[in-house]
């Protein structure tokens, strides 16, 4: 079963505590969101979970294995793949070549046509299988964003965190996000979607963890956390919690929206 | 494999074929067999340097120092230690190699330019070194090198650099077109994305100095063999920023463009020296490296991809890609 368990971690920057203790644990496929304000320490979690950063303090254990410390590449190949906050195609290489990058760094006994239809089948359900042979660079943001998903999927994580899966993309692509979203975690994938987007974040999460200032403030059902006055007073400050609580959508009214968009 | 990838082989046969045909062209002229032969050679230092800066990213100033160990290492071997020219030049390859881990090594955590400035300094402190310690490497005097062996013509010269030459070619795209190279320009794009999708960009960086280093060496070993002599200037940045601009004018992105920039400016210059219009011989001296510097500076403003690779792209890759994708398209539609 996948097993991601975070043990107080903390990471500091000179004098600034990014993270502060932050300790979780996902099992199975769980779809999670992780939210907080600018500057709580969303990305700076996403990069100590995958080896970017080395924890100052703490332990990161995936699928029974300590991992932190070991470098990226280590850690995508044990089953935690992410994308990054703005897009990071592989911009001079072909689409095709950016989905065979992960294939191959994943299975060195096998050559690029032995994922040439793995790679055609991921983009076409990412409706971007008349750009295989297109440079990256080529290609839109938001096709860009759909190239990075594709590329997670040739790699084939047991957890998937996207970082700022929905920021500056069209109502269609949204669209089309979401479904990878709930047809890859359908297939077992675990996720961790960071994003200030809080009717797709209330929408798509079964558990919400929130970070401000480096902790962990609050971890639970997205509709407790809601009303959480902690995380009330994280993103509008104490005297404004009724406003607050209007602001962060309940899951019911998120999902019609959602769909709206 | 479609007709235009054969295409593509048939190309290459016909261009070896030219330039193994060429000295019954040359016999008669040993100065012009010497310049061919010398613009192989800038061509195997564009060509690997367009290796390590146009497809992995990593751009040394280092690579014509690289060239230096291995022509220094096998001309001291054989006059201290009386190696022969095949146990210097193997020597003087690997001790290339051996250097360029180390940079390789401490070049880890640099980028752009960083790792630029680093291997200018690396590439003047080895300059200096060989100028200093003149009791040892003859200094500005320079280093004599015996001939590769007794008796050797210019027509031998000629196609031991072609075979350098083109058997570093084959090496060369076949590391592009393998795994490596695929990873190669994965971190040439983006080293945090291509760590993040399991690629270990640590072990490419380093072996990509390593074998671009090897190469170098060789090829240095083994031309100034040919020369005859070998001083430090050979190293200084002049020279090295002539062999990036040949990669450039070639297109940095593309072996064969490169080497071909490399090869046609090469001979160019040397066409350049005396000119004759109308009857009147004019001499451009060093004028003609203000024309390369136009030709680099209009490269540069016009022609970012080089003048050369945008031919080869569009005569061959560019089709290939298109065909590629359509058949694996239309292969993965059936299946599905």
């Amino acid at each position: 079963m996948i097993e991601l368990e975070v043990r107080d971690v903390y990471k500091s920057f000179g004098g600034i505590q990014a993270l502060n203790g932050v300790r979780f644990k996902i099992q199975g496929n769980e779809l999670i969101g992780l939210i907080g304000p600018n500057g709580a320490g969303k990305t700076t979690l996403t990069n100590v979970l995958d080896g970017v950063y080395k924890p100052t303090g703490g332990q990161v254990w995936l699928n029974g294995e300590r991992v932190d410390g070991l470098p990226p590449y280590e850690i995508a190949r044990r089953g935690l793949g992410r994308t990054f906050q703005v897009t990071r195609a592989f911009r001079r290489m072909t689409v095709l070549e950016n989905m065979f990058v992960p294939a191959m760094a994943l299975n060195p006994a096998k050559r690029k046509r032995d994922f040439y239809g793995k790679a055609m089948e991921v983009l076409e359900f990412l409706t971007i299988e008349h750009l295989a042979g297109e440079y990256a660079r080529g290609l839109s943001g938001g096709q860009q964003k759909l190239l990075e998903l594709g590329r997670l999927l040739m790699l084939d994580p047991d957890i998937i965190i996207l970082d700022e899966p929905f920021a500056g993309v069209h109502p269609k692509l949204m669209e089309t996000i979401y479904e990878y979203i709930e047809v890859v975690h359908g297939q077992g994938k675990a996720f961790i979607i960071i994003s200030h987007d809080m009717e797709s974040i209330f929408t798509l999460s079964k558990r919400l963890l929130v970070l401000n200032f480096g902790e962990l403030i609050a971890d639970g059902d997205p509709d407790k956390v809601r009303h959480d006055p902690d995380v009330i007073e994280a993103y509008l400050g104490e005297e404004e919690e009724e406003e607050g609580a209007a602001i962060i959508p309940a899951p019911s009214a998120a999902g019609s929206e959602g769909d709206d968009a | 494999m479609s007709l235009r990838i054969d295409m593509r082989w048939i190309a290459a046969v016909v261009l070896v074929g030219l330039l193994a045909a060429a000295p019954l062209l040359l016999k008669d002229s040993p100065y012009q067999m010497a310049v061919v032969t010398g613009a192989f050679f800038y061509a195997i230092l564009a060509s690997s340097w367009a290796l390590l800066a146009g497809i992995a990213g990593q751009f040394s100033f280092a690579h014509m120092a690289f060239a230096g160990i291995g022509a220094y290492t096998t001309g001291l071997l054989a006059r201290d230690l009386g190696a022969t020219p095949l146990q210097g030049i193997i020597a003087g390859t690997l001790l290339a190699g051996v250097v360029g881990l180390v940079i390789g090594l401490l070049c880890l955590r640099l980028r752009a330019a960083y790792l630029a400035l680093f291997t200018i300094a690396f590439s003047e402190l080895f300059r200096i070194v060989l100028l200093t310690e003149f009791q040892f490497t003859e200094g500005s005097n320079g280093l004599q090198l015996s001939k590769l062996w007794t008796e050797i013509t210019g027509t031998q010269e000629y196609y031991v650099m072609l075979v350098l030459l083109v058997g570093g070619m084959i090496l060369m795209y076949w590391l592009a077109d393998s795994r490596i190279g695929l990873f190669l320009r994965s971190m040439r794009e983006d080293q945090e994305a291509a760590s993040a999708m399991g690629v270990n960009v640590v072990l490419y960086k380093v072996l990509i100095f390593v074998i671009t280093s090897l190469i170098a060496g060789l090829a240095g070993a083994v031309f100034y063999h040919q020369v005859g002599i070998i001083t430090p200037n050979t190293i200084e940045i002049l020279q090295m920023s002539l062999v990036i601009a040949m990669a450039v004018i070639g297109g940095i992105e593309s072996l064969l463009g490169a080497a071909i920039g490399a090869f046609l400016t090469r001979i160019g210059l040397e066409l350049l020296r005396e000119v004759t219009i109308f009857g009147v011989q004019i001499e451009f001296g060093a004028w003609r490296y203000a024309a390369f510097g136009l030709l680099l500076m209009f490269t540069l403003r016009f022609a970012q991809n080089g003048l050369i690779h945008p031919i080869i792209d569009r005569l061959f890759m560019k089709r290939a890609r298109e065909e590629t994708v359509a058949k694996r398209a239309q292969a993965s539609g059936g299946e599905s």
